[in-house]
């Protein structure tokens, strides 16, 4: 199976060379996907665990294995990087993503066969982005070497979970995939939705912190000033239904 | 009567359900979600608990929550509006948090559960953990020491619990320490600066701390300093915890110590930093030992009781247990197997049923498997499915078979009944080994836990043989009942059990009771018969970042991808056998 980086990533080539031409920024880029891949691997370790296909209960330990070695490898680059550079603490993660492991998904409300589809176009995402790394990681040829080994399970990653879709759903293996890229969408929008949505109530209440709250502070400030220090007497107990 | 309890929300949520003032079940929500430290509300866990006692939800007589969330809420305001101006960057995500869920505990559990809203009881998060103590623990009548983090206001009570000759319940909490004056935060504040996570890390402190010294015992002492009454004053310019902060230290605590410890750098005892950071964890752990023994003494003088009922996260320090029950006067210190949050859902529920029902104290069973149970079958079956023999056997050949591969070398993942609620494997999750060689530790390190060097592991014990091996004092076997304190090996077993020895020459010791866990009891002997000693290595059976198992399918999970040998699970034993886990052609 081929793997082609995406037309957005090859568009992104030279922003992508810049986010990774910084040591302490690759460092810090490659701790972060570290996690992400062990986190991948304990989630595929659970849909090995939940289950009923026994190939697929194999396909999915191995590949658990898999990423657990790659968070490994992601790990000892990344800190042999971060123990000489230095350099910017931005690490630009929206623009140069990891791979994304198995997102929100709930794993004990899916079914094989959309799992399957799902796994396969988050692995094929993540193998596109990465040969774009490997591209642009030619000052660096032992982080390239990570992405290499690494890129070579992703092909098996492809490979087996479009295998196995075809195996166990021949005839809507199509609609499937569809519907993962519908659900990718989906997760992408969910994800911006929250950080829109937080950065608003942030700023909502940031304004209220400050135009509200400065007299309360005062009379709070005052307050804790009268309090003694060390053991107090114990608050007497209030009725159980009372939630003060 | 039956009474579920819950906590959730922080760290660590579970379910406890009572039926007629006796507990019948409890677990934390992780084990069943397998997201470790899951704080979610517990659904799975509550679920499981009604399944199990076939109970529906409208016939719950009430659902206690382990804390009062409008107090908490009142603490995190009052606390922002007291570092105001610095808290401007915390307070809209303490409240986004507050007001995005946690508030509202009342309708969660009214729309999860559909209960009526006068059946929803709320115990103070101290009183959880005092009654998690007290009312679990053999006596009638004890002091009560409980400390963690932070509650609502309250990070640390003392008081005492009675039970009358007619089976009525009392728990005093007379004093309190108040936020942010907090044992369980300076813990915590050191936790972070040395790159562990908190709520999660501390043992790894505890374990640093025997390699270093104690060499800024003195900054400690100025930070953390005692007041005349006994009890502790922060000097809060050393932290930001208070504040909401991205870090729970203060740069003049940078300044002062050195940069702190990145989470990915790891700790090389040889080097300068290395030897940095042991000696601010054996700083910190001396000074939290200090406190604690000073505050029990005093305890202990001032009740005049034999008894100490332990509670709180900080309750899992072992080493601060052990030299408690040395030092502090009392005869016997008692640990629930979860003192921490998770153990409050039992508690909230006790308290309930004892204090605000009135109904008569009965003894809670000593044991620590309130969870679900193993299925023997469903290991065989899926070992079965990848080819591998799962061989059904009688409990003596299986404890015999078994014993003969511990003895020759090989790491075993043993999982029988019941799994244990709180943090231990009490060898009912438990990966076994023999701990005569460092090599032993090292292999566990490298192919199953993947986890720091200087971490120690714990030995498990007959109750019978423990003074043999262990210097402990009166009480120390009962201490030791649920892995709560740490102990010295005798010298002349030390290079024995190097493999569970600590650099200190201590170990964090579990005394097996044959009442409490029979087949592990009966295999510690058939390895005694074997090698001389009826001691093996036992630590949890997870490996990095997930919770213990629970079920047969997650223990073979684990197997499978790591270097155990041997997986046991009730009477189903299978062997791995490497040729299989080859893949067939699939790309």
């Amino acid at each position: 199976m081929r793997v082609e980086p995406s037309r957005l990533d090859r568009l992104l080539k030279p922003l992508h060379r810049w986010v990774w031409a910084d040591p302490r920024r690759r460092a810090r880029k490659l701790l972060r996907f570290a996690e992400t891949e062990a986190d991948g691997a304990r989630d595929l370790a659970r849909a090995a665990e939940l289950t009923r296909d026994p190939l697929l209960r194999r396909l999915y330990l191995r590949h658990a294995e898999d990423e657990q070695r790659h968070a490994d490898l992601f790990a000892g680059r990344g800190r042999d990087l971060a123990t000489r550079g230095a350099g910017g603490r931005f690490e630009a993660n929206w623009l140069a993503p990891g791979e994304r492991g198995l997102d929100d998904l709930r794993l004990e409300q899916e079914a094989d066969e959309s799992l399957l589809a799902f796994l396969h176009l988050s692995e094929q995402a993540a193998a596109g982005r990465f040969t774009v790394y490997v591209e642009v990681l030619d000052a660096d040829p032992q982080t390239r070497a990570v992405f290499t080994r690494i890129l070579e399970d992703e092909v098996f990653h492809m490979t087996y979970t479009r295998r196995q879709l075809a195996r166990l759903s021949p005839r809507k293996q199509g609609l499937l995939l569809w519907q993962a890229r519908a659900g990718r969408v989906w997760h992408a929008y969910l994800r911006a939705a929250a950080v829109l949505a937080a950065v608003l109530g942030h700023v909502f209440l940031a304004l209220q912190y400050f135009l509200l709250l400065p007299a309360f502070a005062l009379l709070a400030k005052r307050a804790a000033r009268k309090e003694a220090e060390g053991l107090s007497a114990a608050r007497h107990p209030t009725p159980m239904t009372s939630q003060y | 009567m039956r009474v579920l309890g819950i906590s959730a929300h922080y760290h660590d949520s579970a379910a406890a359900l009572l039926v007629d003032g006796e507990p019948v079940c409890a677990v934390q929500e992780e084990r069943l979600s397998r997201r470790k430290n899951d704080a979610a509300f517990p659904l799975s866990a509550i679920e499981w608990c009604l399944e199990q006692a076939r109970v529906e939800p409208d016939q719950l007589d009430a659902v206690v929550f382990y804390e009062k969330p409008m107090l908490k809420f009142e603490r995190i305001l009052t606390m922002a509006l007291r570092g105001f101006p610095r808290t401007w960057g915390s307070f809209p995500r303490a409240m986004q948090n507050a007001l995005g869920g946690k508030l509202w505990v009342k309708g969660i559990i009214r729309s999860q559960l559909g209960i009526r809203t006068d059946r929803i009881l709320f115990c103070e998060h101290h009183q959880s953990h005092a009654a998690a103590a007290f009312f679990t623990a053999p006596t009638k009548s004890a002091a009560i020491l409980t400390a963690d983090g932070v509650g609502e206001w309250a990070t640390l009570t003392l008081g005492r619990g009675e039970v009358d000759e007619a089976g009525r319940a009392r728990i005093q909490l007379s004093r309190e320490l108040r936020f942010p004056h907090s044992l369980g935060m300076l813990y915590s504040t050191f936790t972070a600066y040395l790159g562990f996570p908190v709520n999660e890390g501390e043992y790894k402190v505890m374990g640093l701390a025997a390699y270093g010294n104690p060499t800024y015992e003195g900054l400690l002492k100025r930070i953390a300093q005692r007041t005349p009454d006994g009890g502790l004053a922060l000097d809060l310019s050393w932290f930001d915890f208070h504040q909401g902060a991205r870090h729970s230290y203060s740069r003049k605590m940078v300044a002062e110590l050195g940069p702190p410890r990145e989470p990915w750098d790891p700790i090389d005892l040889q080097s300068a930093d290395g030897r940095r950071y042991a000696d601010v964890a054996a700083s910190v752990q001396r000074v939290l030992e200090e406190i604690l023994v000073d505050l029990a003494r005093r305890l202990q003088r001032e009740t005049g009781l034999h008894d100490l009922c332990l509670g709180g996260g900080v309750a899992l320090n072992g080493v601060a247990n052990a030299r408690i029950l040395r030092e502090s006067g009392f005869r016997n210190v008692y640990v629930p197997s979860a003192p921490g949050d998770a153990g409050c859902a039992l508690g909230a529920a006790l308290y309930a049923d004892r204090i605000h029902f009135a109904r008569a104290h009965q003894p809670v069973a000593d044991h620590p498997y309130w969870g679900p149970a193993v299925d023997a079958g469903e290991l065989s079956r899926v070992a079965g499915e990848d080819g591998l023999d799962a061989m059904r056997l009688p409990e003596a050949e299986l404890i015999r078979r078994v014993a003969d591969e511990l003895a020759r070398g090989r790491i075993v993942g043993w999982m029988q009944g019941a799994c244990e609620l709180g943090p231990r494997a009490l060898g009912n999750r438990s990966i076994l080994a023999a701990p005569h060689q460092h090599a032993m530790r090292d292999r566990l390190n490298r192919s199953i836990k993947y986890r720091e060097e200087f971490r120690p592991f714990a030995p498990a014990v007959p109750l019978e043989h423990a003074d043999r091996y262990f210097e402990l004092p009166p009480g120390g076997a009962r201490l030791a009942r649920f892995m709560s304190g740490v102990f010295p090996v005798r010298p002349e077993w030390r290079d024995k059990l190097a493999a569970v020895t600590h650099v200190d020459g201590t170990a964090r010791l579990q005394t097996v009771d044959r009442a409490m866990a029979p087949a592990f009891h009966a295999l510690l002997e058939a390895y005694g018969a074997r090698t001389g000693m009826p001691v093996l290595l036992n630590t949890s059976f997870n490996l990095a970042g997930e919770p213990i198992v629970n079920r047969a399918i997650e223990g073979y999970s684990t197997f499978r991808r790591s270097g155990i040998d041997l997986l046991v699970a009730g009477d189903s034993l299978v062997v791995k056998d490497h040729s299989t886990q080859a893949l067939p052609e699939v790309a």
